[in-house]
């Protein structure tokens, strides 16, 4: 099978890489790039573990074909930190515990940050709205919506 | 300062939130291959042919294992009863016949290929002949007269293959002496664990030549022994490691890849092969290919006064174990000492029956047979308290289990009941004395502006006991090792620790609390401990993820090791090491003739639940707007983590309750997806739940601790019913509680619009 040449901006570096038309976004960020922190639990679109940003909005990446990425900007979970220093709502998650097995936990903090870079003061349900496409089985997300409200309001201090 | 009672975070949070952790399926050795698991996809056939010459000649294919490959062709975690893989020829031994495939995931073979995509395309190729035998659907035909039986090789020579009673005093007379009896007929559905991480895993040879299988399971020491049961190997050719867990929740107690990966590793040994493989379920290879809570059915009578003390049960049950028994025959153990509720019982007849069919296996899920019992009891209470117009609270003051009580296997509990408390501090919480509050409005659908036309209002009360630690003479132990450092002066306090304990984590987050245990025994900071978790190679068995025992096993682990550790200390050792294998006071079988007292635990939990609900009777939707989950944990380790674990638990509750609606027809399952199969999102889930946490000490359990992480799933089911009879003045025997379901059974009735 012919392969496709994808050049993407992921998490702030030009990178290459070489896909097959039918392979996914999501397999080609895990195989092909190795970010492995882009997690799939369920491979057609109804968990949200495999959320990447593309472009600016919110997308399942194993809904997404591979050679859909070239020239697009992409930011996955890998990417929220700055270096040592990690972004607010990684570290609200952190200190409110608001993991328990983290399988979900990239998804839920992608889709937290498109919000809040939309909508930095979110009520409880815009957070709701926003994170509807992230499924958890072990928070029972009351911790998650506290964390995401947490870092708002430091990223507002900030 | 104690390092109990606060909320550190968890050791692995960092690694969770930056994407660093490296989970099962995130393993991609060098030079690794993947290994696709075939599964035979009949629920009930004979395999007369099996050729996999053209898998073998596919492009990328390295290699092929198959039924002739497994030295001991059967596995099972209480009984060998299922064979690791289905085929026509087979040269090990097995007690369970290797040539018929019980289960639409019984596997059929292992292709090992270059690529994911070369294993799958070349598992088509695969070629089989199947000679078609009697499909065993569910309970009813798989208990109709003349069934063929799932398994002809098993002694009972009936699909009932496992029966418990227990007789106790007379319950004729009681009945006979009874103002009312309250009869009814439950059916409990399935449940899926829908962990968000599939099965995965990776094997390899490790560099002292051990088998080496790295998973995502729930007991490293009971794996190990399946596998080299299996691969009939010392236990020290055998190592497991687990990595980060992606939940569990009982559905990873049992084997999915952890015998085959090491059987794909042992064939590409034998051909000289040294390459890791690694393989990976899909979602719905997940959903069809392993274990459920169990559906089943329930019929129970209950004999009381006219002040509502009860006099009497009698209870018939059945548990759908499907092909295999997995662990059904203790968490019928389970469901028979739950089915008569908490309660001071005085006479009994509960017979309790696990019946083989064709269907998915049931096995252990959060609960373990807690969640159908409590159901069935806890409806059957508050339809007592209604038919006496007594206060759902009050007659379970009238009827509960306290300190010295005797229990329904007619021996006293373990000490420390606080179910009394527990259910108290409930009803304070939920100001349960409060009037009723007025209907919500509450819509349907988003797009519809909500109403209180059609909303009625209810509350409700449950409560539940469940076990700590394995049951019925299961043997029961826990290994912690513990080293000290420091300074070599004789006078000098350690300044560091290693400690070695197998205990998974699941993502119930058990590691830190072994090291805020660990500190709190050593009096060193958990910062000064270095943790050696989950290896078999390091650790001595600490036993299983489960049955709500881990942090009240290795507590009382680690403080023996702690103790042994400081007596070395004192001798002068360094590092001083201590090594200390607990084990609990022991735990009896039921006795067949069900009349001998027995003690089938050693411990348990106490929880109660309040809800507070408003439901649409024109639709059917149900809005929870409060629930408060009372719960005595004994002594809390991390309040945060506790809190986790309740929230965590009384959803899933909700979603058992009101949505998860796995549909299994003909032994196969018909929804494996999460579009069909729903379990509760962000949106769907109670406006609040308020946990309260007792800390009533366990007289046994380390610091006081007592196990919690199941106990909040127990009461909330039957806590909705009640609120929602409250609500409507309808009973509901069987749930999920859909829309579609509720506003049947409301328009049965005769409650809504006609």
């Amino acid at each position: 099978m012919s392969k496709t040449h994808v050049t993407a901006i992921i998490n702030g570096d030009q990178t290459e890489f070489l896909t097959e038309d039918g392979t996914s976004l999501l397999n080609a960020l895990r195989d092909d790039v190795g970010l492995t922190g882009v997690k799939e639990g369920c491979g057609t679109g109804d968990c949200g573990a495999c959320s990447v940003i593309m472009n600016g909005a919110l997308n399942a990446s194993c809904l997404v074909f591979a050679p859909e990425a070239d020239g697009a900007t992409i930011v996955t979970v890998e990417g929220l930190a700055d270096g040592d220093h990690l972004h607010p709502l990684q570290q609200c998650f952190l200190e409110g515990a608001a993991l328990q097995c983290g399988i979900c936990t990239p998804g839920f903090l992608v889709a937290a940050k498109v919000l809040l870079d939309k909508n930095p003061n979110p009520t409880e349900t815009e957070i709701r709205y926003a994170l509807a496409g992230n499924l958890c089985r072990c928070t029972g997300y009351d911790k998650i919506i506290r964390a995401v409200q947490e870092a708002a309001s430091r990223m507002q201090e900030a | 300062m104690s390092a109990l009672g606060q909320s550190l975070p968890r050791p692995d949070a960092r690694d969770k939130v930056t994407g660093d952790a490296r989970y099962p399926g995130d393993r991609f050795p060098p030079d690794v291959l993947f290994a696709f698991i075939v599964f035979t996809d009949q629920p009930h056939a004979r395999i007369t042919r099996l050729d996999t010459a053209a898998a073998e000649a596919a492009e990328g294919v390295v290699a092929v294992v198959t039924a002739a490959d497994v030295p001991v062709n059967e596995y099972g975690l209480t009984m060998f009863d299922q064979p690791v893989l289905i085929g026509p020829t087979s040269s090990g031994r097995s007690a369970v016949p290797h040539d018929v495939s019980r289960w639409e995931a019984d596997h059929l073979a292992v292709v090992i290929a270059e690529t994911e995509e070369q294993a799958r395309s070349a598992a088509a190729l695969i070629e089989s002949d199947w000679e078609a035998l009697p499909l065993v659907a569910d309970i009813d035909a798989a208990l109709a007269d003349g069934a063929p039986l799932v398994h002809p090789e098993h002694p009972a020579q009936s699909n009932a293959y496992h029966h418990l009673v227990i007789t106790k005093g007379d319950v004729a007379t009681a009945f006979e002496r009874a103002d009312v009896v309250i009869e009814g007929t439950y059916e409990l559905p399935y449940q899926e664990h829908a962990y968000l991480q599939p099965e995965a895993g990776v094997a390899y040879v490790d560099e002292e030549g051990r088998i080496t299988v790295e998973v995502a399971g729930q007991w490293t020491h009971e794996d190990q022994e399946q596998i080299a049961h299996a691969l009939d190997l010392d236990l020290d050719a055998v190592r497991v490691i687990y990595p980060p867990i992606g939940g569990a929740f009982g559905g990873r107690e049992d084997m999915s890849l952890q015998i085959v990966l090491a059987l794909a590793v042992r064939k590409l040994n034998e051909r000289g092969i040294d390459r890791p493989v690694r393989s990976q379920w899909s979602r719905e290879e997940s959903i069809v290919g392993h274990h459920k809570r169990h559906r089943g059915r329930v019929h129970t009578r209950w004999a009381a006064t006219k002040d509502g003390v009860l006099l009497g049960v009698e209870a018939t049950s059945h548990l759908d174990a499907g092909s295999y028994n997995y662990t059904s025959n203790k968490v019928l153990g389970n469901l028979h000492l739950t089915v008569a509720g908490p309660y001071e019982v005085p006479n009994a007849q509960l017979d309790s029956y696990a019946v083989y069919t064709n269907a998915v296996p049931g096995g252990a899920f959060r609960g373990f047979g807690g969640p159908q019992g409590c159901f069935v009891s806890e409806t059957q209470m508050n339809r007592l308290a209604a038919a006496l117009h007594l206060d759902p609270v009050e007659v379970r003051r009238r009827n509960v289990l306290g300190e010295g009580s005797i229990g329904i296997t007619s021996t006293p509990l373990p000490a420390g009941v606080s179910l009394p408390e527990v259910i108290e501090e409930c009803a304070i919480e939920a100001d349960w004395e409060a009037p009723p509050r007025p209907p919500a409005a509450i819509g349907a659908f988003a797009s519809l502006p909500p109403t209180t036309e059609a909303s009625r209002r209810g509350r409700g009360f449950a409560c539940a006991y469940k076990n700590i630690g394995f049951s019925f003479g299961f043997p029961e132990r826990s290994v912690a090792d513990i080293v000290l450092h420091g300074s070599d002066d004789a006078d000098a306090r350690p300044t560091s620790a290693e400690l070695y304990l197998a205990g998974a984590d699941v993502g119930q987050g058990a590691h830190l609390a072994f090291l805020q245990m660990a500190a709190e025994a050593t009096g060193l900071d958990v910062e000064a401990i270095t943790p050696g978790f989950s290896d078999t190679a390091t650790s001595g068995d600490s036993g299983s993820a489960s049955a709500s025992r881990l942090s009240w096993m290795t507590g009382n682990a680690i403080l023996g090791a702690a103790e042994e550790a400081e007596k070395a200390w004192r001798d002068g050792d360094r590092p001083a090491r201590g090594h200390f294998r607990y084990t609990p006071p022991p735990t009896e079988m039921l006795d067949p003739d069900g009349r001998t007292p027995t003690t089938p635990n050693f411990a348990y939990g106490y929880v109660a639940e309040a809800v507070d609900l408003s439901v649409d009777v024109e639709t059917g939707h149900i809005v929870v707007h409060d629930v408060v989950c009372a719960i005595d944990v004994g002594r809390i380790i991390n309040p945060q983590q506790v809190t986790g674990q309740i929230e965590g638990a009384v959803i899933q509750a909700h979603g058992y309750c009101l949505s998860e609606n796995l549909v299994v027809i003909d032994g196969r399952v018909m929804n494996p997806r999460f579009s069909g199969y729903l379990i509760p999102g962000i949106g769907d889930i109670p406006e609040q739940v308020r946990s309260v946490m007792l800390e009533i000490p366990d007289p046994r359990g380390p610091f006081g601790v007592r196990g919690m992480a199941e106990m909040p799933l127990m009461p909330y089911a039957p806590a909705i019913v009640g609120a929602l009879y409250d609500a409507t003045g309808v009973w509901f025997d069987s749930f999920p509680l859909t829309p579609p379901r509720v506003r049947a059974v409301l328009r049965a009735a005769g409650v809504g619009a006609s």
